[in-house]
């Protein structure tokens, strides 16, 4: 199993200043998942915290091409040349910030201009006061004036057969809602779902073919909630009827459900808060929809190919939030 | 579509209100909560808005919002609700930075309090309170002057706010007495220690804004609810540098009125106190009553 690239000075950016941050928030350990084409940042596709809306989190997938990340990318294992482990992403941050700070150091003169070159690879050491090597990602870098490695502890690679679990949660996330609303803004979102969530812990959440986002929480003595209108829509989509403006917005959720016009399921709030630090990686538009039979909540985040309005197909980042009942449809 | 329970007509609420800086009405609200947990009767009418709420019997408290906004029902409506979920509800939003404006209908579809904020059309906060029939009519306090004259002090609020946290250590009743020679009010703790405050006429005009008293009077009263009628003045109160009066009435019943603003500084409605008239619609008066101890009345 071995595992050597060089950081592009596109992937460091993107890993230090958005990525990093984000998965960070969303929950403290990841899985690192590389394969010939792509190198993911991965959240809750394994394990008991994947199984449901108890869990511990979102389901979260950073994908990458790997060219936008590395050059000299060198990957090979018995597996069909991929290889997962898990780390925590704090201490991949922190390593990756230390590496770049012994750039930031004033150049002396002559050094050729351009991405330091920060090498990553996968190695077997010993560690102080162990008896047995244990697997680290090391980053590697040489600056004017020092020489950096920095070690990140990280787990046993995974075993073939949990590679393919994974790669099979991987495939099964992959299905669009077949309507997706675009909220023009998430730090808005943000901030309203912080006050929403000391109100309770189920939210329920609905989207409609009209462009309509609606969030509720409910108790015995209150329902508070916020509707967002008119929102762009991609899929499915259908045209609002007239009559609707003066109702209630909870009552024009529900007309709208009957109408098999919307879904609407329940999520568990502290899964969207979560969801919702992904506003640090700072993507270009952000989806919401309700996957089909409301089987969960998904949001997409897309990238723009910096200077066009074309979508950037090397980054795919997504959220899936389990769901406590199996909606309406 | 929606068929409405109430037996109307139309489904409009009876009434639709707009407040334009929920903040202010927050601060005129939390000035009257002094548990995290309390049940309030609201009453809606032609008048405006009355917020009461009670507690053992002995102490009582009124909100007052003069109305300002269209009314379309008959005579008095009258329901309980919750005054902590309200007053979170309404933080909900007031979001830090701007003033927003919020739209209150009553009864909903269930007979809920129903808050939206009006700020955009195509997207809105909205809260669903449900309501309660109020089990007992409030206790009418029924306040009365002793004699001819009213006994009655004005102080700045902060003052006497701070008079009366002071007195938190002594013990657990408070004894207020006010004479007219010299023209003194005493506030007075008695139990770990005493601790005797003084608020003297002459002295300090800056102390006592007013005063009149035309024979000693002398009452106790529970530390917890006389504290219970300053701890919680909005900080608006004592930068805008506002009074609180203070009288005792027949058989001791002390009443405690404060002024506190709606609208925030900057806004149009907003005029400094330093100066110039008031519009008084911008203001919320609120009302604390509370009974004196059986014991101890020099009259």
């Amino acid at each position: 199993m071995k595992f050597k690239a060089f950081f592009t000075g596109d992937g460091i950016s993107l890993l230090d200043k958005r990525f990093l941050p984000a998965m960070d928030k969303v929950g403290r350990v990841c899985h690192v998942f590389l394969t010939p084409t792509h190198a993911m940042l991965l959240h809750n596709l394994l394990g008991a915290t994947a199984a449901g809306p108890d869990g511990g989190g979102p389901q979260c997938v950073a994908q990458f091409a790997k060219d936008l990340l590395f050059r000299e990318y060198n990957l090979s294992s018995r597996n069909g040349n991929q290889i997962a482990f898990s780390v925590e992403v704090a201490l991949l941050h922190r390593a990756l910030r230390s590496v770049l700070a012994v750039h930031a150091q004033a150049p002396a003169a002559g050094d050729a201009a351009g991405a330091p070159a920060i090498q990553v690879r996968l190695v077997n050491k010993l560690p102080a006061g162990s008896r047995s090597a244990t697997p680290f990602l090391t980053f590697e870098t040489k600056g004017a004036r020092a020489a950096v490695v920095q070690d990140v502890p990280i787990s046993r690679p995974l075993s073939r057969s949990d590679v393919e679990r994974l790669q099979a949660a991987l495939d099964a996330a992959k299905d669009l809602p077949q309507t997706l609303v675009q909220v023009p803004d998430l730090p808005q979102l943000q901030s309203l779902v912080d006050r929403l969530k000391n109100v309770g812990d189920l939210l329920t959440v609905a989207v409609t073919q009209y462009g309509d986002l609606h969030l509720q929480v409910s108790t015995s003595l209150v329902s508070v909630g916020s509707e967002f209108r008119k929102l762009r829509v991609i899929g499915d989509h259908a045209n609002a009827p007239a009559g609707d403006q003066n109702l209630t917005a909870s009552t024009r959720m529900d007309m709208a459900v009957e109408r098999g016009e919307a879904l609407s399921v329940q999520v568990n709030m502290k899964h969207l808060v979560k969801s919702l630090h992904c506003h640090l990686a700072k993507p270009d538009y952000t989806f919401y929809g309700i996957a089909p039979g409301g089987a969960c909540l998904t949001v997409v985040f897309q990238y723009f190919i910096p200077g066009t309005r074309l979508a950037d197909k090397s980054i795919s980042f997504y959220c899936r939030l389990p769901v406590l009942d199996p909606g309406s449809s | 579509m929606s068929s409405s329970t109430s037996g109307r007509d139309d489904d409009a609420p009876d009434l639709v209100c707009q407040i334009d800086c929920v903040h202010g009405m927050v601060d005129a609200l939390s000035s009257v909560r002094w548990k995290r947990h309390q049940d309030a009767v609201m009453e809606l009418s032609a008048h405006g808005i009355v917020l009461t709420v009670e507690e053992s019997g002995c102490l009582q408290a009124k909100v007052f919002l003069k109305r300002e906004y269209d009314y379309a029902g008959e005579g008095r409506e009258r329901f309980g609700l919750s005054l902590g979920l309200f007053v979170d509800c309404l933080n909900i939003f007031s979001a830090p930075g701007h003033a927003s404006a919020v739209e209150i209908r009553y009864p909903g579809p269930d007979m809920q309090l129903l808050l939206k904020s009006v700020d955009s059309p195509d997207a809105c906060l909205y809260a669903e309170i449900r309501t309660r029939i109020p089990d007992t009519i409030s206790w009418d306090y029924n306040f009365e002057h002793d004699g001819n004259t009213p006994v009655t002090f004005t102080a700045k609020s902060a003052v006497l706010k701070e008079t009366i946290d002071d007195l938190e250590w002594p013990g657990s009743s408070i004894q207020i007495r006010m004479q007219p020679d010299p023209p003194t009010v005493v506030f007075k703790g008695e139990g770990h220690g005493d601790l005797q405050v003084e608020f003297p006429y002459y002295a300090n005009t800056d102390l006592l804004i007013v005063f009149q008293c035309d024979r000693e009077v002398s009452y106790r009263y529970k530390y917890k609810f006389l504290r219970a009628t300053t701890s919680n003045i909005p900080s608006s109160v004592m930068k805008e540098n506002r009074r609180t009066k203070v009288t005792i009435g027949r058989g001791g019943m002390l009443k405690v009125q404060h002024l506190v603003s709606l609208a925030r500084p900057g806004m149009p409605y907003f005029r400094n106190i330093g100066g110039g008239t008031e519009q008084t619609s911008r203001i919320a008066h609120i009302e604390f009553f509370v009974k004196p101890e059986e014991d101890d009345n020099d009259a």
